[in-house]
């Protein structure tokens, strides 16, 4: 009875704390303390014009940022941009669409016709739709809808409202049109906003002439100048000194030297096509070879791995012959094409250097990977090997495996250095001259910016 | 005049791209895309002119009985193999006779060159090359387990051309790569010899960045190692590789210039 | 030696067949239905593999065949992608409707309007064909002077865009990069600098060093490619500071590739063991 008892009145104390505890948790609601946020202050002083320095359809929006910009009761989380937009671009967007999936169903087939009859017709209506795409900005304020175009953080004061040249395009901005604009600056809840006034008509347009790259215009006339005026000065008979290049010194030995042991040349261009200007470079050094080759009737090779490069190296090669007064030796074959795979061109190459043998390699133009694995297997053939790049990830390798290196910049004065013709020089004049005013711009850029004189290391700032 | 209006056309398409670049209106934006999308498809014409001069090498090294004569057949196994492959493809999951059909076309490829360079027997390869042509046609038409495809890049996923892919071309392609592995060893181990200052530099230079990657330099040199190769890369090769780039890059200007102006002319051959 | 040559052939031949075989036979065990074709294509692939690494012995008849081999195939693939990446995906869109329906690409007219009943960007495209059929008339003995123009054509237009693009990026840009700090971002006068010297990486001092090593590098690095003056005198002191600068370059670039190039055999050495040899898993 007892134990009954205490029991009891234990399970009784425990229901009560579980009671008290859980009032405890209660929870209340309370009292609505919260008022409704106000609408934040709208932006003002919003401008558009169109974007400057491009293609055309693009408008840039500045305006003054709302007051209530990361500060005060409606604090502004970001601006929302909007532009008005013709009705019809929704029909745009409906044609545009069914006639994508009709050229869908045409790709899988079409028995009867009818797919293709209703892809034409659907064409035709997108193309009279957008015709007159443009000529519905003008009925402003009627049939249309304002669209948000985009959104800008807080704190920013301008957006580029950048469009598509393509007409075909969703977000096609068609130029000389009349756009208006509305700025939104919203809150946290996206309902409370405030709308600016409406800013329009505004045009986008293409500019004829890209001011933000001034800098790049007056460095170009720089280098007409220059260029023009040592090649002129050369051509009355100046005397201009050229540093020796050792590379291009050990060209006419090698030839020699293939001469005696009665081995071949071979001659690499590298994986350049015939527009890149190493490749280019390369031609008249293979120019100058190849009449040396000619004259002394040593064996050529020139395997390619471009096809364009194959016919211009051909035609390089018999012109040499021809100046060399041995026009008949040329043959065809001596330049070769093998392959526009890059390692089938190298494993090609190798195999060459170990079957033939050549006394000399010469590597003039654009290198990749490749390089190191030529250079070795020369190296193991036994050749004299001569090298020149502008790839600068490629020139150590070259530097450790082969005789001479033309580092860089050398390749490209190795044809006047060559020749050794008035205009050649005269443009590598110019050059040094051009080397000669970075290193002044250097130095007094150096001094402007540890002066602060931002106006001057500004001008070497090239926009867009 | 065969000079003259190549080197017209040079100045002219190389002035409109110059001041192409500070004209950003639409209009010149469109001519200069046309401009690349041209030069790629001139491009393609040229890599005929190339593959028809591989054909020549090997057929002429064949004619001739040149030394690996015998190699040139595989070039040409290679070559006409895969094309007749790019251009095929399975109707179902049989085979047919296609392998039959591959190895008479390929079989007629081959009367037919030698017919071309054959000097003695060439009756024989005619006839050979004649009727390898027809039991092709015959396959060609009436078996239906594959067909040719001209007209779409169904040819690009004919189990025989990926397996020529996958491996013959990727195994070599990988393994010439591979062998950077041994030439990189033994170019440092004929380089890397103090004859000089230069190469004493040069030397040390890449013994310094190499060590960074050996798990007992931090052991015995803390972070030194580290940091002495991060200097090495950050600083001098950053100051030694901005030297290069603006001579590379001036040394590129001048030479564009001088092509535009006609001032290099080598590459347009003479005659 | 042709007795040598055979019985190598032979033996080498012979364990093509035996990995052959035995690969197919592990490739059934895992029930595949190409197991024969299977077993072939990883035998060659290996049988490749090791006939391009004994070049490294020495030239022989196994790296000839596997080279030879690999160029008739990679100018035929690329033949074929050139075509249907080019021809077929960029020029046929736009030359003609009618053609892009029979190869089944999307037709890509332009909005110009049409001349004589022809879209004009069809016309403009028809332009590369006529100069890619220059291109082939070098082929010919007496017309191919004609190859030229469209030589001209890609030399000029090349010639051009890298003109300007270089100036920017190597004359314009590099000029600007050269503006370094020269006493550091936060120079607060000698006193405050000798008071926090220290030689950690980010400290004043090593920042300054970085800097002033920058700004001596560039400028006599700049001297060495001089070529129009003599290299003597303080000239040539400076040209020679250059080529120590260029020397401490090229070390540290051909240090830094040494990891990746070894990274590349260990990818081969892994299908040869993993994929045909099944030694490791």
């Amino acid at each position: 009875m007892k134990l009954k008892t205490v029991i009891f009145i234990c399970l009784l104390l425990l229901a009560t704390i579980s009671v008290s505890a859980q009032e405890g948790t209660e929870v209340v609601p309370e009292a609505d303390t919260t008022e409704q946020m106000p609408p934040p202050a709208p932006i003002s002083m919003l401008t558009a014009t169109d974007t400057d320095n491009d293609n055309g359809h693009s408008v840039t929006l500045t305006w003054e940022a709302s007051p209530d910009d990361g500060q005060g009761a409606g604090t502004v989380m970001f601006y929302e941009i909007f532009r008005w937009v013709p009705l019809m671009r929704d029909t745009v967007e409906q044609v545009r669409s069914e006639l994508a999936n009709a050229e869908q169903e045409l790709d899988i087939g079409d028995p009867t016709g009818e797919i293709k009859e209703r892809r034409n017709r659907l064409r035709d209506e997108y193309a009279g739709l957008l015709s007159r795409y443009s000529d519905a900005y003008g009925q402003y304020p009627n049939n249309g809808i304002w669209k948000s175009v985009g959104v800008s953080p807080s704190g920013d004061t301008n957006f580029v409202d950048k469009g598509s040249k393509k007409r075909e395009a969703f977000d096609y901005l068609p130029d000389y049109c009349d756009f208006y604009y509305q700025v939104f600056a919203v809150t946290s809840d996206d309902e409370i906003r405030t709308g600016s006034e409406i800013f329009g008509p505004v045009h986008s347009y293409g500019q004829l002439f890209n001011t933000g790259r001034i800098p790049i215009f007056a460095a170009v006339l720089f280098f007409c100048f220059m260029t023009i005026y040592f090649v002129q000065k050369a051509k009355k008979g100046a005397d201009l000194y050229v540093r020796p290049l050792a590379g291009i010194e050990a060209v006419d030995d090698a030839i020699g030297r293939a001469t005696e042991m009665g081995k071949p040349i071979l001659y690499v261009l590298g994986l350049g096509t015939a527009s890149d200007v190493a490749t280019i470079a390369s031609f008249t050094i293979l120019g100058r070879v190849a009449k040396k080759v000619a004259e002394y009737q040593t064996a050529l090779i020139v395997p390619t791995y471009d096809p364009i490069v194959m016919t211009v190296a051909q035609e390089v090669v018999k012109s040499a012959y021809i100046d060399a007064g041995r026009p008949d030796d040329f043959k065809e074959d001596t330049v070769h094409f093998v392959t526009q795979s890059q390692f089938a061109y190298v494993a090609a190459v190798n195999g060459t250097m170990l079957r033939e043998l050549p006394a000399t390699n010469v590597y003039m133009g654009k290198f990749f990977a490749e390089s190191l694995l030529l250079a070795e297997t020369g190296a193991v053939a036994g050749s004299i090997q001569i090298a020149g790049t502008d790839e600068i990830a490629q020139i150590p390798f070259f530097i450790v495996a082969c005789d001479y290196t033309l580092i860089g910049e050398e390749l490209y004065a190795a044809s006047a250095y060559l020749g050794r013709e008035p205009v050649l020089l005269g443009s590598l004049k110019a050059q040094d001259w051009a080397k000669a005013a970075i290193v002044i711009l250097g130095i007094t850029g150096l001094i402007a910016a540890n002066l602060g004189w931002t106006y001057f290391t500004d001008l070497f700032q090239v926009m867009n | 005049m065969k000079r003259q209006i190549p080197f017209a056309l040079v100045f002219i398409f190389g002035a409109f791209m110059i001041f192409q670049y500070f004209i950003p209106h639409e209009t010149s934006e469109w001519v200069y895309e046309f401009l690349l999308d041209w030069i790629i498809i001139i491009g393609i014409f040229a890599l005929a002119l190339g593959i028809w001069s591989l054909l020549r090498v090997s057929m002429d090294k064949i004619k001739n009985k040149k030394e690996n004569y015998v190699y040139s057949y595989l070039i040409l196994f290679g070559l006409f193999g895969e094309i007749i492959f790019g251009f095929t493809a399975f109707n179902g999951e049989s085979w047919g006779f296609y392998i039959p059909f591959v190895v008479c076309a390929l079989l007629a490829i081959g009367m037919v060159i030698h017919t071309m360079i054959s000097t003695g027997k060439r009756t024989t390869f005619a006839g050979l090359s004649v009727l390898f042509i027809l039991l092709s046609v015959l396959i060609s038409i009436f078996d239906n387990s594959w067909s040719f495809h001209f007209s779409s890049a169904e040819g690009v996923q004919n189990p025989m051309f990926r397996s020529f892919f996958d491996h013959i071309l990727i195994p070599v392609l990988s393994t010439m790569f591979a062998l950077l592995a041994f030439f990189i060893a033994s170019a440092a181990y004929r380089a890397f010899r103090a004859r000089n200052l230069l190469a004493t530099l040069l030397l040390v230079a890449a013994l310094i960045v190499m060590m960074r990657f050996n798990p007992w330099v931090p052991v015995i040199y803390g972070d030194y190692g580290a940091k002495l190769s991060n200097w090495l890369m950050n600083v001098p090769n950053l100051a030694a590789q901005r030297a290069i780039v603006i001579g590379i890059g001036l040394g590129i200007v001048a030479t564009a210039l001088k092509i535009i102006l006609g001032i290099e002319r080598g590459y347009m051959g003479k005659g | 030696m042709k007795k040598t040559a055979i019985i190598v052939t032979a033996v080498v031949m012979g364990l093509f067949i035996l990995s052959w075989v035995l690969k197919a036979n592990a490739v059934s065990a895992t029930a595949e239905s190409n197991y024969i074709l299977r077993g072939f294509l990883v035998t060659i692939a290996a049988f490749l593999t090791l006939s391009v690494l004994s070049f490294l012995y020495k030239d022989n008849p196994f790296y000839k065949f596997a080279e030879h081999l690999f160029v008739g195939i990679s100018a035929a693939f690329w033949m074929c992608l050139g075509f249907w990446s080019t021809i077929v995906g960029n020029l046929i869109p736009r030359i003609s409707e009618g053609l892009s329906n029979a190869f089944k690409v999307p037709y890509i007219g332009g909005d110009w309007g049409n001349v004589l009943g022809i879209d004009i960007m069809n016309v403009v495209f028809i332009f590369p064909i006529i100069f890619g059929v220059m291109l082939i008339m070098r082929l010919s003995s007496n017309y191919g002077w004609i190859s030229r123009w469209p030589l001209a054509l890609i030399v000029g237009t090349t010639a051009g865009l890298n003109f300007v693009r270089y100036l920017q990026s190597d004359f314009i840009q590099q000029v600007s990069s050269t503006f370094v700090p020269l006493l550091g971002n936060n120079w607060t006068g000698f006193g405050d600098f000798l008071s926090n010297l220290s030689l950690d990486a980010s400290g004043q001092l090593v920042l300054i060093l970085a800097n002033w090593v920058i700004f001596i590098g560039v400028f006599c690095g700049l001297i060495y490619f001089f070529f129009s003056k003599e290299h003597t005198g303080a000239f040539g002191k400076a040209s020679r500071v250059g080529i120590w600068i260029l020397m401490i370059t090229f070390g540290a670039s051909f240090g830094y590739t040494v990891m990746g190039r070894i990274s590349l055999l260990v990818g081969r050495i892994t299908f040869l063991f993993k994929d045909w040899l099944e030694i490791i898993s």
